[in-house]
């Protein structure tokens, strides 16, 4: 009966290439944070300022990302934005005065966390908080403060 | 001819009561089938005659009344017991209802392949054998859409005999055949019926065959019997239905006008106000 | 005006009591389900006359609905400057929408009304009723394989629409309107999240695929055992159907919206 083998086949080309395709979709969209078992630890940054800093924006040393933005909330008592981060394990030996500022790809872009380490011996742990942060540069603040300045010549 | 001798019927219908869409079907119908002999149910379009058989099989359940097949009641009963008296029913649909996606052989081998666990040898020889009865052996190929309306209806007889059942019931086995496949089908019926010794229901309107093919007859109407006996009993009974079914008269008890208004009535209201 | 609220709890009461049939029947499925796995060759075929059968048609509506979104996607993104970002952009659409939603649409046209109207058929010529009087129960034997081969054949029909439609994309982006194409694939990775875009999206074919199959048996199974009334149970299942998976697709887009 080699109808019932093609029927077989067919069904189990099918089947490949639909399980094929999920992997692919699957392999072009992992990213760091989400692939490494061994795990994740969180910062957290308070800002004047984010700007238009989404969630899973990527935190990045160096101009590599090692993380992501993982929650934005605002703190009501002193009124900052706080910005938690999960950084890749591997990079668990940033130092306490370890510069954390927001930046944009590009005029335009989007916006994302740049880290730049500092030289102390001690390092950040798990939860603790980045003191230095940099907040976001707003583009209409900073034309404002051309305009005043051109006006003022 | 009803006899008080159960063991001599194998099915039994007992004053059933049936309603359809608050329609009565079936006023008190009794009827008995008896044992090894080719039984005729006949009667205008209309008064049930597959509500009749679904009562049979189990299909339907009746309002009031019981059906019994071999001294037990068919249905209320649980579905296991249901399909185990199926087993012993085969049932010739009006077109054959044969699976469509399965050739002649497949379509045969069916019930076996579901329902026993023969070796497929021993399958292939009991196809072969009923197909060579109904004389289409060499057709085993074929798909039911190749095969012409008679074929169809020889191929689902040899399915409905696979699993060698005690009642066949044939369902309006003679419509829309020509006079060579109609003959071939009788021949087939009054031979499996005498071969095998089962049970037979035939179910039709066609007097003629029904004249050469059985050996009881019933003829309903108004959901009763009004009439059982030999064909040639029905032929000499007296009272008006029967006489016009069995001669095809065009008016009688079943009118030919569609029940209405009165004709010049009607034509002079519709002329005007 | 009595009339026309009377036709209309006519019709209500109608979709109601049709509604409630479809639950009613939905819900007698579920005992079958574990016994289907004892004949996965009804199922296989089923597959390949639901799924493998779709596939030509699937593959080239992923593309070209690809190559298009890049192609509409293109302008407006030049005039923000993230042309860059078209890969992102359209492989986040593909993958959240348009896989799931297409896929399931193309379905429901080609496969949901073929299996309605073979059920349909099967009604109308006795074959139903064959089976029940061969004590084989015709539920499980045609209706399940169907239904099954449904939901398994949907979501990997979405998968592979929105693979097409990335390769569309790409082959547009990249080749036509010359985006950059280490940009292409690399925006993707950034921005197209696993979980919440591909997970959702296969989520999403996962329900329709369910919703899909189960419309069409159940037109199908309780079709008028004529002509018409099985052509009817067929056009009625694309048009149930569809309707309801944009409807679906709504909620679910609405209850899986990423947090900004």
């Amino acid at each position: 009966m080699n109808s019932a083998r093609a029927i077989d086949i067919s069904v189990g080309f099918f089947i490949l290439l639909g399980l094929g395709s999920v992997l692919f979709l699957v392999m072009q969209t992992l990213g760091l944070g989400q692939v490494n078992p061994g795990g994740a630890y969180t910062l957290q940054a308070r800002f004047d300022h984010i700007g238009d800093l989404k969630l899973r924006a990527p935190v990045s040393l160096a101009g590599v990302t090692i993380g992501r933005v993982s929650k934005i909330t605002a703190d009501p008592v002193e009124f900052r934005a706080v910005v938690e981060l999960r950084i890749d394990s591997n990079f668990g030996n940033l130092p306490i005065d370890t510069y954390a500022s927001i930046a944009s790809k590009g005029l335009l872009g989007g916006k994302y966390i740049e880290l730049s380490p500092g030289g102390d011996e001690e390092v950040l742990q798990d939860r603790d908080e980045i003191e230095l942060t940099q907040s976001a540069v707003l583009l209409e603040n900073l034309i404002g403060k051309y305009m005043l300045n051109g006006t003022a010549e | 001819m009803l006899a008080d001798n159960s063991a001599a019927n194998l099915v039994e219908v007992q004053d059933v009561h049936y309603s359809r869409n608050e329609r009565a079907v079936f006023n008190g119908l009794s009827l008995d089938v008896p044992r090894g002999k080719v039984t005729a149910v006949m009667g205008p379009s209309g008064t049930g005659k597959t509500t009749l058989l679904n009562l049979i099989t189990g299909q339907l359940l009746p309002d009031e009344g019981v059906v019994l097949f071999d001294g037990r009641v068919v249905c209320p009963c649980s579905r296991r017991r249901l399909y185990q008296t199926r087993r012993q029913m085969g049932v010739l649909f009006q077109h054959g209802a044969l699976l469509t996606n399965l050739n002649v052989f497949e379509n045969v081998a069916f019930p076996l392949r579901e329902h026993t666990k023969l070796p497929e040898q021993l399958i292939r020889q009991i196809v072969l054998m009923k197909l060579h009865s109904v004389g289409l052996r060499a057709a085993w190929q074929h798909m039911p859409a190749q095969l012409s309306g008679g074929m169809v209806r020889r191929v689902a007889l040899a399915r409905a005999l696979v699993m060698d059942p005690t009642l066949i019931i044939y369902d309006e086995p003679f419509v829309g055949l020509d006079p060579i496949s109609k003959g071939v089908i009788v021949r087939l019926i009054r031979q499996t019926n005498d071969a095998l010794g089962i049970t037979s229901i035939v179910v039709t309107h066609d007097v003629a065959e029904t004249e050469i093919l059985a050996d009881l007859s019933y003829l309903l109407s108004g959901g009763k019997v009004v009439a059982h006996g030999t064909p040639q009993d029905l032929h000499k009974d007296k009272s008006e239905i029967v006489q016009q079914f069995v001669r095809g008269l065009a008016d009688g008890p079943v009118p030919f006008h569609y029940p209405g208004a009165d004709y010049s009535a009607q034509l002079r209201a519709m002329a005007g106000a | 005006m009595n009339a026309a609220l009377r036709d209309f709890w006519l019709s209500f009461s109608q979709f109601a009591a049709t509604f409630g049939g479809f639950q009613m029947f939905s819900f007698r499925l579920l005992p079958y389900l574990p016994k289907a796995i004892l004949r996965p060759r009804l199922i296989s075929e089923q597959i390949y006359s639901l799924g493998a059968l779709s596939l030509v048609l699937i593959m080239f509506g992923g593309l070209f609905v690809g190559m298009v979104l890049a192609l509409q996607s293109y302008n407006t993104l030049a005039e923000f400057g993230s042309t860059e970002s078209l890969g992102a952009f359209t492989s986040e659409a593909l993958v959240r929408e348009l896989g799931p939603v297409v896929a399931a649409l193309l379905f429901a046209g080609r496969a949901g009304s073929a299996v309605a109207s073979e059920v349909g058929l099967m009604r109308a010529t006795d074959q139903i009723s064959a089976l029940e009087l061969m004590a084989v129960d015709p539920i499980q034997r045609v209706v399940v394989p169907r239904f099954v081969a449904g939901v398994i054949s949907v979501p990997l029909l979405a998968a592979i629409f929105s693979a097409m439609g990335v390769l569309g994309a790409y082959l547009v982006g990249v080749h036509v309107l010359g985006v950059d194409v280490g940009a292409f694939w690399s925006q993707i990775n950034e921005r197209v999240d696993m979980h919440a875009d591909v997970g959702i999206g296969l989520f999403k074919s996962f329900i329709f695929g369910i919703s899909a199959s189960l419309m069409g048996v159940f037109e199908g199974y309780n079709a008028p055992p004529n002509a018409a009334g099985v052509s009817r149970a067929a056009t009625r299942t694309v048009v149930i159907t569809s309707v309801w998976i944009l409807l679906l697709d709504f909620i679910l887009t609405g209850l899986t919206l990423p947090k900004v």
